[in-house]
């Protein structure tokens, strides 16, 4: 049975409640352990789910969840666009 | 169904552009102008975009606004582009990549340095909270810059075909797609700076926003900011729910009523808020087949008015019931329903299957915050909001000063609230930048009034608690 | 539980309807709008000022006396929840106009599968008129007397 939480990074409930038995039981050490929303979409799809699965294993309150941190680029960019910057062209 | 454009509609008229073709994996795909990737690969009968990393199972779009990153290919030669939000071009070659993309060739940097660009006020999404913001902030004088993923502005909205709820001064019986028009042309006519195909990457400090723009990477040093980035699709735990045709509700409008592409035969619609079954009716009028609509919940979450449209073209709607399974090979071919009791227990005896080759998901938004958090706005939790948003004040001024926000990222409600709030956020911004003048206290007055309008009644009860909860006074607020 | 809130079918006592001497006098509106949603444009619409509200989120107050059932909301309603009713066309036939925005439409004379709030069938009907404002149809049917209050919508045959 497969319940995909993270589509990008291919973490199941399954993956969730183990990482939670083992002690990884906070989203940012699930996060570090499971690659949890550390794909593409950066966490935009699965953290609803995962924090709701977190709260029934461990009977957390969503309010005393962390949330991981946020940080740029928010979306997949070429290395290029970082490495190589031309001058900006004075717009038209 | 073989072809999957829409030609006839009831309130839809598709222009598309010129037909071109693009290569695919060899094979050369039909697109009009103005087409995404990923709409002209499923008009071809694409559905399988991608593949999971360690399953290796296929994905198809999921949400189809740019957000779930389930249809990234290589375009080419550049990996990880996400095929929903890029336009179809001429000759443009496409492949998928799967989990495991090649590294791209880089052109190696000349070494030069980045200019910052300085800017009055800019805004963060052209939906109808970041039209409005930007309208009413040009309106009272400001110099403005609005940056928006899209290729037009209008968000959302434009993939709204039914006609506006609400007051009729804010353009109710008014469709979507209309007021989405309507509001860009008006800030193109105000001197709004407008952006189109512009990736907001993120914030720095102070008051910094990075954009790709124009395949350039830019920073724009700004005076304040509107951030109006609206919301994502909410996704939900059931047995094999990452098979391509198990779709979020905001990808299956984008698909059919922006691309003019229908998602599919039959559909099962999962969740009965007003999305659920707005998109259900929408659906109908496409000459798609709605199953039905499920609840888990007791009661219908949407207006009645809405769930009466769908009964009288005879779509079953069944409260107290909830999706366990998509069933299929490796895509949906249907799924396994059972009713639930108050605790939310499997009622033993009511489990069935439903033919289908679509799951719609239409189990809510949650705010996009993810800008907001990198600025350091104080998050907080409101489940009347949808999720994580940011306190703010009266005047919708986050935590972080000169940073306001508005729409569904300050919480998810409907689109005139949105428009309210992107009124009240440009109209506070332009004054915190500029001397106190009386045409701009008298628009943040009849946009608060406004709001105050539209959460009365028993359906604005969840969003008036909501509000209250993440509303701080001025100074709490820094 | 059988209401609305479960079902999303309006039932008559839901409602709030003319008396029987005003429903025979002719054309009336009858608006299966029974929740306090935000919305007003059939206030607006009326050219008879006939609907009234305090607040937005009022339902809609109908004056049935001066409704001369002239069907202008019908369109206008975005939840497609306002009809005319016509008792007063013969005496075994009434007229009910519906909102419709599918495909095909219509035309004037055609033979229509009428259905009820469920999307049930009803009976065969025949279209008598066929009015369009915006991307909104209103399409009359002429039903049978006993069947004036279970018509709200049709399919077109074949």
């Amino acid at each position: 049975m497969t319940i995909v939480v993270c589509r990008c990074e291919d973490v199941t409930e399954e993956d969730i409640v183990e990482a939670i038995e083992e002690g990884y039981d906070e989203l940012e050490k699930l996060k570090r352990h499971l690659r949890l929303g550390m794909g593409p979409c950066q966490g935009k799809t699965c953290m609803l789910i995962a924090r709701r699965i977190l709260g029934r294993e461990t009977g957390k309150s969503v309010d005393d969840m962390d949330t991981p941190t946020a940080r740029p680029p928010s979306q997949p960019v070429p290395f290029s666009l970082l490495a190589s910057p031309e001058e900006c062209e004075e717009d038209e | 169904m073989s072809e999957k454009r829409i030609f006839d509609h009831p309130v839809l008229k598709f222009d598309r552009g010129q037909e071109f073709y693009f290569e695919f994996e060899g094979k050369k795909i039909k697109a009009y102008e103005g087409e995404t990737i990923a709409s002209a690969l499923y008009a071809d009968g694409l559905t399988k975009f991608t593949e999971s990393k360690i399953l290796e199972r296929p994905r198809g779009f999921f949400c189809a606004i740019g957000k779930c990153s389930s249809c990234i290919m290589s375009v080419n030669g550049r990996p990880h582009v996400r095929t929903c939000v890029t336009q179809a071009e001429e000759n443009m070659k496409v492949e998928r990549h799967g989990a495991r993309p090649k590294f791209p060739g880089i052109d190696v940097g000349r070494g030069k340095e980045i200019k910052e660009k300085e800017i009055e006020i800019a805004i963060i999404g052209g939906g109808p909270a970041g039209l409005m913001a930007a309208i009413t902030a040009a309106k009272l004088g400001s110099e403005v810059h609005l940056f928006d993923e899209g290729s037009n502005p209008g968000g959302q909205l434009i993939k709204q075909t039914h006609q506006f709820f609400g007051s009729h001064e804010e353009d109710a019986g008014t469709r979507g797609i209309v007021i989405g028009e309507n509001l860009a042309e008006e800030a193109q006519k105000l001197g709004v700076n407008i952006h189109p195909k512009t990736k907001v990457l993120g914030y720095y400090f102070d008051r910094k926003v990075a954009v790709e723009r124009k395949g350039r990477f830019e920073i724009y040093d700004v005076g304040g900011i509107v951030y109006a980035g609206g919301a994502i699709e909410n996704y939900l735990a059931f047995e094999n729910n990452d098979f391509p045709g198990v779709y979020g509700a905001g990808g299956v409008q984008t698909l059919m009523n922006e691309e003019g592409i229908v998602p599919g035969e039959k559909v099962l619609m999962v969740g009965s808020g007003n999305v659920g079954l707005i998109v259900s009716y929408q659906l109908l009028q496409a000459g798609v087949d709605v199953a039905e609509v499920i609840e888990a919940l007791p009661t219908i979450g949407g207006y009645q008015v809405h769930a009466s449209k769908i009964r009288r073209a005879g779509v079953p709607i069944q409260t107290s019931h909830t999706i366990v399974k998509a069933v299929g090979e490796d895509e949906v071919e249907g799924a396994v329903v059972h009713q639930v009791d108050e605790d939310w227990k499997k009622v033993e005896g009511t489990e069935r299957k439903i033919d289908c080759d679509i799951i719609c998901l239409a189990v809510g938004l949650r705010p996009d915050t993810s800008f907001l958090r990198q600025a350091d706005c104080e998050m907080e939790y409101v489940a009347e909001l949808g999720g994580f948003v940011p306190l703010r004040t009266e005047d919708m001024r986050t935590t972080t000063k000169g940073i306001y926000v508005a729409g569904d990222s300050a919480g998810i409600e409907e689109a005139t609230v949105a428009a309210l709030e992107g009124k009240l956020a440009g109209a506070a911004l332009h004054e915190e930048l500029n001397e106190e003048d009386e045409e701009t206290k008298r628009l943040k007055r009849e946009a608060k009034k406004g709001l105050e309008q539209m959460r009365k009644g028993p359906y604005g009860k969840v969003p008036r608690l909501g509000v209250k909860t993440c509303t701080v006074d001025e100074e709490v607020c820094g | 539980m059988s209401g609305h809130e479960n079902t999303g079918v309006v039932r008559k006592e839901d409602m709030n309807i003319p008396d029987e001497e005003r429903i025979e006098k002719g054309p009336v509106v009858i608006m299966e709008c029974v929740e306090n949603i935000p919305c007003n444009p059939c206030v607006a619409v009326c050219s008879f000022d006939a609907v009234k509200m305090k607040e937005i989120t009022d339902t809609p107050e109908i004056d049935f006396d001066t409704c001369t059932g002239c069907g202008l909301c019908v369109t206008e309603c975005p939840g497609l929840a306002i009809f005319v009713i016509d008792c007063s066309y013969s005496e075994d036939k009434c007229k009910v106009t519906v909102p419709y925005e599918y495909l095909p439409v219509p035309e004037e004379g055609d033979e229509v599968m009428a259905l009820d709030r469920k999307g049930e069938e009803v009976e065969k009907a025949e279209v008598t008129d066929v009015r369009k404002s915006g991307k909104t149809y209103a399409v009359t049917l002429e039903v049978d007397r006993k069947n004036v209050w279970n018509v709200r919508g049709f399919e077109v045959i074949g």
